[in-house]
């Protein structure tokens, strides 16, 4: 005969292994869970009163979120990409592509392109920012077509892309030294109290969107249905290849929402370098999030999780001084034991 | 570890009689051999016959060591013996050749021929020229033409099979077992497996010959044998028959239920096909098919049914010939577009084709028209839970929520989940590929129901399927198929099994 407690406690077990069995965003839930309580205990309690501990915890976080939000909203369009079933590995260098291309439209040094135009200031930034967009969605249309008419398979088209852009990009930046107007750099540090936010109100309206999209619209549907079983997908109608296309299309759009908070959070870019291995933090982010790599599979709101958990991760190895060599180590870690995890769901 | 073949020079192989002696077999409580006695010995070809479903595969999975039997006996040359493996199946001198070649498209013939058994050098490695000599040691002897350093990709089907015998040869078989090895040959192709198969029995290889084809059956085999339901009904030599006596072996049983019965109301006509081809596997079909109307289309194995509706709805673009929907001449450029046209397609192989396992019940059954009930992009889930509901009534789906995952389901449920799909499109033409494929007794009188509504309500139906009990049941009139062309339509009584039979084996009735 049990007692009341043992009864509600397996009550409480019954319940959270009947989720964790069903609800793929449940256990990804549960271990963002873990980190934000871990994140809190590393923060300490040695404040003077709640309210400052309040503000030390909230900073933090505000700090988190931040310094990942461009990561993040690439990992977002990551995951639609993966879930038809493609990759994209070129968004580092079309990162990169992008940004050349915003530096020198706005350039404050030797005046920018749009300043030949007679634009400056405020109205030359929005100009280049949609100039920028629209580039940024024509390389990722670029993949989109290698993808469909071209019919390369993604790994290999954007194989090629991700060498094409960075390399065309850095020969024709050779001899520029652009930099960004004072001004520009306000965008991002627009501040609401005494919080810089921008990119985080951005990668959070983005996220929105994208989790409505994916869940409500016919082109999100059909994301899941072409990678799940692209030959069903056909079969009942869909046009897989406008769907593919407009994933890759929709993937070089978010890059250059990316490179822009970018550009106007640090003011410079390293054309060599910045964005190497962007690819894979977004696909580690959408893999610990429930997003599996043979398509079908995955979510805006878990790849959101799988972002925050990985950065948290970051912060806390940083925090403990774990050797820097060390720590992508255990993004792989977190990654694997993503998987194995998940696995066990599936029919 | 190191194989060395043990070659005979002479080529005349140990002869050996093979009986399999009262077989039981079941797949719960699916009983597919009752009590089934053959024997087989070297030196002739033995013809097994039987529609699908009769046993004839599991029967020689048995003898291959695939499947293992509930009882019986199975004896080489008078002794008892076991296959629990393919390999002891092997090494006892029996060769499965299957349907689905087993060839390795990127290796040679030569490392084919040796797959698994690879001779090598003392240190370990492959000892190429060996392998290579030895294949052309065996070519020569069966008087093929063939370079073993070809790549297997090159080499057409025929060859192929022809590589797949020799290799059977090379490991000694004494019995072969060939299943449908015709069905993908040209006549020249054909040719050239036979005269192979020829010279294998005056070698004193014995044959299973797996085939539906009887007009082949009558030209290279000596004795039959005919399986229906699970139990041997006919034995004999082929000299003693004629394929109408054949076919009759094969259907036997009295035509179990009537057809069923409505009124038919024709309206115009919606779909007419003339001259229409696709390479190999359909050429110059013609006929038409009228609103109301349910045709059935049937044939055998390689008859090109699916491809040529897979044709008309826009998967496989024709290499001749006219489509006319609705009496105006059509280019059908892609599923999508023979949505719009008003054309839906039930696919066969539902697990491959139809079900898109990610999705649950309700996203299944609406997927062909989301596109249709959106507005700005954005589905209308409430209109298509209601439309969801009313087919969920009207077909009798078992299921409990719409949310479940479509895994849950059972075959026949599944079957209507994606029935559903193309009910909601509306379509004026809907095509069925082998509807009731998979589906248990209880839901394939549903189905056969619906498929009567539908064509009461002026819609025109093509059912394409296997069984000729399930044409005669449902449809007004039957096209046969053989080989890619319309063997034959027939109508009203003459639409018997046997007739059917006699069409999708190469016949013609009087």
């Amino acid at each position: 005969m049990e007692n009341s407690s043992e009864k509600s406690k397996r009550g409480f077990i019954g319940w959270f292994k009947q989720k964790w069995d069903s609800e793929p965003l449940f256990s990804t839930a549960i271990a963002l869970l873990i980190m934000i309580v871990l994140q809190t205990l590393v923060l300490g309690f040695d404040y003077d009163s709640f309210g400052e501990w309040f503000q030390a915890w909230l900073n933090n976080w505000i700090n988190i979120l931040r310094n990942n939000a461009a990561t993040g909203i690439i990992a977002l369009g990551m995951t639609l990409v993966i879930m038809t079933g493609g990759i994209d590995l070129a968004v580092g260098s079309t990162l990169v592509a992008i940004g050349a291309m915003l530096m020198m439209l706005i350039d404050a040094g030797t005046k920018g392109i749009l300043a030949g135009f007679g634009l400056t200031g405020a109205p030359a930034f929005i100009v280049a920012i949609i100039i920028v967009l629209i580039f940024g969605y024509l390389l990722g249309a670029a993949n989109g077509l290698l993808v469909t008419l071209g019919r390369i398979p993604p790994f290999i088209a954007t194989l090629g892309t991700m060498m094409v852009f960075r390399s065309v990009t850095q020969h024709f930046m050779q001899g520029y030294n652009p930099t960004v107007p004072v001004d520009f750099l306000q965008l991002a540090s627009f501040r609401i109290g005494d919080f810089m936010i921008m990119p985080i109100i951005y990668w959070a309206i983005i996220a929105i969107i994208l989790h409505y999209v994916s869940k409500r619209t016919t082109f999100g549907r059909q994301i899941i249905a072409v990678g799940s079983n692209e030959k069903a997908a056909k079969l009942s109608g869909v046009n897989v290849n406008k769907v593919k296309f407009h994933v890759y299309a929709l993937m070089g759009l978010l890059v250059a929402f990316a490179s822009t908070i970018q550009v106007s959070r640090i003011g410079a870019m390293d054309f060599a370098n910045a964005g190497r291995g962007l690819e894979m933090d977004a696909i580690a982010a959408a893999v610990v999030g429930g997003t599996s790599m043979m398509g079908g599979r995955g979510s805006i709101v878990g790849t959101v999780f799988g972002m925050l958990i990985i950065a948290v991760m970051n912060n806390l190895l940083n925090l403990f001084g774990v050797p820097p060599f060390l720590r992508d180590a255990f993004k792989g870690f977190i990654v694997i034991a993503a998987v194995l995890l998940q696995r066990k769901e599936r029919i | 570890m190191a194989v060395t073949l043990s070659f005979n020079k002479s080529m005349e192989v140990m002869a050996l009689k093979v009986e399999m002696k009262n077989i039981y077999k079941s797949f719960g409580s699916n009983h597919v051999l009752k009590d089934v006695s053959i024997s087989v010995e070297g030196g002739e070809i033995v013809a097994l016959l039987g529609e699908n479903g009769a046993g004839k595969s599991t029967l020689m999975n048995i003898l291959g060591g695939v499947v293992e039997k509930d009882a019986g006996t199975i004896l080489l040359d008078g002794k008892e013996v076991e296959f629990a493996t393919p390999a002891q199946s092997q090494d006892a001198g029996i060769a499965f050749i299957h349907q689905e070649l087993n060839l390795i498209n990127d290796l040679p013939i030569f490392q084919n021929m040796f797959l698994g058994r690879e001779i090598k050098t003392k240190w370990g490695l492959l000892d190429l020229e060996r392998m290579i000599h030895e294949t052309e040691e065996m070519f020569k002897k069966m008087n093929v033409d063939l370079d073993p350093r070809t790549m297997v990709r090159e080499l057409d089907a025929s060859y192929k099979q022809i590589v797949e015998i020799c290799r059977a040869m090379m490991m000694n078989a004494s019995i072969i077992i060939m299943d449908e090895p015709t069905s993908s040959l040209t006549e020249q192709e054909i040719e050239r497996v036979f005269q192979m198969m020829l010279t294998m029995k005056e070698h004193g290889v014995g044959i299973i010959f797996i085939s539906h084809k009887l007009n082949e059956v009558m030209r290279v085999c000596q004795r039959y044998l005919v399986l229906r339901d699970g139990k041997l009904v006919a034995e004999g030599d082929i000299k003693d028959v004629t394929t109408r006596d054949l076919a009759r072996f094969m259907v036997g049983h009295d035509v179990r239920t009537e057809p069923l019965i409505r009124e038919k109301r024709v309206g115009d006509e919606v779909l007419r096909v003339e001259g229409l081809s696709f390479q190999n596997a359909f050429r110059n079909v013609n006929f038409s098919v009228r609103a109301g109307e349910i045709v059935g289309v049937t044939g055998l194995l390689g008859d090109g049914r699916s491809e040529l509706f897979q044709t008309i709805f826009g998967i496989f673009r024709p290499t001749a010939g006219k489509i006319f929907i609705n009496g105006k001449e059509t280019e059908v450029k892609s599923p999508e577009h023979a949505l719009q046209l008003g054309i839906g397609y039930l696919p066969a192989n539902r697990k491959e084709n139809g079900i898109i396992k990610d999705m649950n019940i309700i996203e299944n059954a609406s997927i062909a028209t989301w596109p249709k009930f959106s507005r700005w992009g954005i589905i209308d889930s409430k209109r298509h839970e209601e439309l969801f509901d009313g087919q969920r009534k009207s077909l009798k789906i078992k299921m409990e929520k719409i949310t479940d995952s479509i895994n849950s389901l059972s075959g026949g449920n599944q079957q209507k989940v994606i029935l559903a799909r193309w009910l909601s499109a509306g379509p004026k033409l809907l095509i069925l590929d082998n509807p009731t494929q998979g589906v248990d007794v209880g839901a394939k009188e549903d189905i056969y129901d619906i498929i009567m509504k539908l064509a009461q309500e002026n819609i025109a139906i093509i059912v394409l399927s296997g069984e000729a009990q399930e044409i005669i049941r449902v449809c007004d009139r039957a096209i046969v198929m053989y080989h890619g062309v319309i063997q034959g339509e027939i109508s009203g009584k003459t639409m018997t099994e046997q007739n059917i039979m006699t069409l999708a084996t190469g016949g013609q009735l009087n």
